[in-house]
């Protein structure tokens, strides 16, 4: 496999809940154009650890972070606009959250809110996402119908979709299967394969067989420390460390 | 199969419990649809007993002894609201020196135009003679005209003319109708109406007069008189009111003169004569009472404006003082209530000070509203000096509601699922943006819902506008004019005891506009909801 730029340089990071300590000296970089799966059992800091990168953890209070998080070399927690940073990293989430508006105002949304009111470029940005994100098939002729009428995987695509339409660098998605049925979950996992050739994703899954299929390199994480990173086949046939083997053995998680 | 005393138990506390439920729904079923079909009945229909001097026997063709052979009829506008007209009530409109106006006796706010045959005439000189009675002539205001053609005219062209014909003249022009009098009374001997056993006879019924009259009715008693039989005068032929009465072997008289004498000489006697005949001849009358149903709740009782404290009139521009109440108050109110609701949601920090405004406006939405009408006289009216009326009570009323408005905005805030705005912020919207174009459009069902709740409290305010708004009854003309909104006028027409049916008829168009506002609103709902599936 060529080596690829990093798109994200992360280094002693720590994050605290209060007095709670979630991440523990998070080293970890993420190259560009591939898929970096996160894994561990629940409660190891793994989605804790994706908010960090979109700073999601904003939202929290009582958040603390040290250390460096760089996106393409620049800190985004001292030297990025948050509305900028969140534009260029899209995030989908666990469970679908499409707007209660129709499927076109839900993609809409996005480029609008940045900024866009030609409604022509709408059109074709709503039609270029959708297909993108392989719902344009489903629901071309119904665009102004609302979106909590679609199916749980429909929804799902439509929030990838969603993320698209603001032409992002990177995708974030916080277990984005982990609510859906297995056609949908594998839908999803082709448009992932898809995705990979225009933007940087880095997904969270609890389910190790997605991991395997899906990503390129693997983070398994343990206690909000990052125990082992690597090439997915790697971690998962020759992992160095005995707690990722007890883990990919499914001895405990 | 074996059924276990358990569950045999259990079915039969089931059916208990069910059918202590069932006497629940249908008790407040019965409740609810008692008070508001006891309020609609009320407030369309009218229905009276009323007591008249004279009886309900309607004449169209007036005439009498003194006028000979010039009998007439009487003529009003269609839109003059009546049925008929008693006696005493022609007379006064035609004698008295100033307008008369038509509320007295239909409650229609205008000034009567009495018109009168010329007294050069001689129908005209039997009318004044006839109508004025014996006292005196028309009062000052009464216009004279030639003929009766010249009168049909006028008369159609004012809505609220009055005008004798000669009884021949067709009537054919749709806006004029001819009105019956009523001028025949039962004269009794005063014995019938001495005081018995703490009881007097004053007054009996049209069905009972009726009963009398065919004979079916012979003995005081049945009246609520004494133990004694009714003795029924003929009355003289010459007065032509024979037909009304049945029973021939009775005594009949020969004259007036005759009957006078008959009805003063004999105990327990009872006859028929006309209202001016019985004046003269000193007689002792027997009230008639009959029963009166008009509608109440009338298409003109909305569109025409109160007069009289609203005695006469409709409620038009008390319809419209409410509306405007209800909008101005929105108006300040929501948008204040619904920014106060968003920042105390979305922006203010969760602390101790939050939690205190919190408690404050939940203290705020239970306060009795008169508290507030305290409030808004001493400080609005008084301290302010804005004085008495509108925008002193929109300011009141909206401190009124605007805690219910935050509380129930807020819930409709907080209801609104975090991943909403994790979505929106993630796409690197704004705070300001994810609030006003995701957070809130969610929000709006339940927003709507606090609006209208507010609005019912306002709808139905009377305590705080008793103190600020006054209780003038025309439309409110500027801030600071004085006004009467619906339930506030019903206040007064029921403590001031102007008119139970009116007040009634008020009620329910409160009613109304309740059902009316909740409908709408659940429509609203249903049309921003539906795109949330």
């Amino acid at each position: 496999m060529e080596e690829q730029p990093s798109k994200f340089r992360i280094k002693d990071l720590d994050l605290f809940y209060g007095d709670n300590q979630a991440l523990k000296d998070v080293t970890l970089e993420v190259r560009s154009h591939r898929v970096t799966a996160l894994i561990g059992p629940s409660g190891c800091g793994k989605s804790t650890f994706i908010r960090t990168l979109n700073r999601m953890n904003d939202l929290i209070d009582h958040v603390r972070i040290t250390g460096d998080v760089l996106y393409e070399g620049v800190n985004i927690y001292a030297d990025y606009d948050v509305i900028e940073l969140r534009k260029r990293i899209g995030m989908v989430f666990q469970k679908p959250n499409p707007f209660p508006m129709s499927i076109y105002e839900n993609i809409a949304y996005g480029p609008k809110i940045h900024g866009i009111t030609s409604k022509s470029l709408l059109d074709d940005l709503v039609e270029n996402s959708l297909k993108a994100a392989a719902l344009w098939e489903e629901v071309s002729d119904r665009l102004h119908k609302p979106a909590l009428g679609l199916s749980g995987g429909q929804q799902q695509r439509l929030c990838i979709a969603r993320v698209l339409a603001v032409e992002p660098d990177v995708v974030l998605m916080d277990e984005p299967t982990s609510a859906l049925d297995p056609i949908s979950t594998s839908r999803i996992e082709e448009l992932i394969f898809e995705l990979k050739k225009k933007y940087t994703i880095i997904i969270v899954t609890h389910n190790m067989q997605q991991a395997g299929r899906v990503s390129d390199t693997t983070a398994f994480f343990l206690n909000g420390v990052v125990v082992e990173y690597g090439d997915t086949e790697k971690i998962f046939f020759n992992p160095e460390d005995s707690r990722t083997e007890a883990y990919i053995s499914g001895r405990f998680g | 199969m074996d059924v276990s005393n358990h569950t045999i138990l259990s079915r039969k506390k089931e059916k208990a419990a069910k059918a202590l439920l069932w006497t629940a729904v249908l008790l407040t079923l019965a409740i609810l649809l008692g008070i508001i079909l006891y309020i609609m009945v009320r407030g369309f229909v009218s229905r009276q007993e009323k007591s008249y001097f004279v009886s309900p026997f309607l004449e169209e063709t007036l005439k009498s002894e003194e006028t000979g052979e010039y009998a007439m009829k009487i003529i009003v506008h269609r839109q003059v609201k009546i049925s008929d007209l008693t006696m005493e009530d022609l007379r006064t409109i035609y004698t008295k020196s100033r307008a008369e106006n038509w509320g007295h006796y239909s409650m229609q706010d205008k000034r009567i135009t009495a018109l009168a045959p010329s007294r050069n005439t001689p129908l005209g000189k039997a009318a004044e003679t006839l109508i004025a009675g014996p006292e005196g002539g028309f009062g000052s205001y009464v216009a004279y005209l030639e003929d009766d053609e010249e009168m049909i005219r006028r008369i159609a062209e004012d809505p609220a003319g009055i005008g004798i014909i000669e009884a021949d003249t067709p009537v054919t022009n749709r806006k004029v109708k001819v009105v019956p009098v009523r001028r025949i009374v039962v004269a009794v001997h005063p014995s019938v109406k001495e005081i018995i056993d703490n009881r007097q006879l004053s007054v009996i019924t049209e069905k009972e007069l009726k009963l009398v009259l065919s004979g079916d009715i012979t003995d005081w008693k049945d009246l609520g008189g004494h133990d004694r039989p009714i003795r029924l005068i003929r009355p003289p032929e010459a007065w032509g009111l024979d037909e009304l009465v049945s029973p021939s072997d009775i005594p009949a008289a020969d004259s007036p003169e005759d009957f006078f004498r008959m009805i003063t000489d004999l105990p327990d006697s009872l006859g028929l004569c006309f209202y001016d005949d019985a004046a003269a001849g000193g007689l002792s009358i027997l009230e008639v009472s009959r029963r009166e149903v008009k509608g109440n709740l009338t298409l003109s009782f909305l569109l025409e404006p109160p007069a009289r404290s609203g005695k006469w009139g409709g409620i038009s521009t008390i319809i419209l003082n409410t509306l405007f109440l209800i909008l101005f108050t929105l108006l300040f109110a929501a948008p204040a209530g619904v920014l106060a609701a968003i920042y105390l949601v979305e922006y203010a920090k969760q602390g101790p000070l939050v939690s205190l405004l919190r408690r404050g406006t939940e203290t705020l939405a239970g306060v009795p509203s008169i508290i507030f009408g305290l409030f808004g006289n001493i400080f609005f009216v008084n301290t302010l000096g804005l004085g008495i009326g509108f925008i002193s009570s929109t300011l009141t009323v909206t401190m009124m509601i605007l805690p219910t408005i935050i509380r129930t905005s807020e819930e409709a805030l907080k209801a609104v699922p975090l991943s909403y705005r994790e979505g929106s912020l993630a796409l690197g919207a704004s705070k300001l943006q994810t609030t006003f174009k995701v957070v809130l459009p969610a929000a709006v069902p339940g927003i709507l819902t606090g609006l209208i709740l507010a609005l019912g409290r306002v709808v139905g305010e009377t305590a705080v506008l008793l103190y600020t708004l006054g209780s003038n009854y025309e439309l409110v003309r500027g801030p600071s004019s004085s006004a009467r909104v619906l339930s506030l006028h019903l206040y007064f027409l029921f403590s001031e005891a102007i008119s139970f049916d009116r007040a009634f008829a008020t009620g329910a168009i409160l009613v109304f506009i309740i059902l009316l506002v909740n409908y709408s609103t659940t429509r609203l709902i249903g049309r921003a909801g539906r795109m949330s599936g």
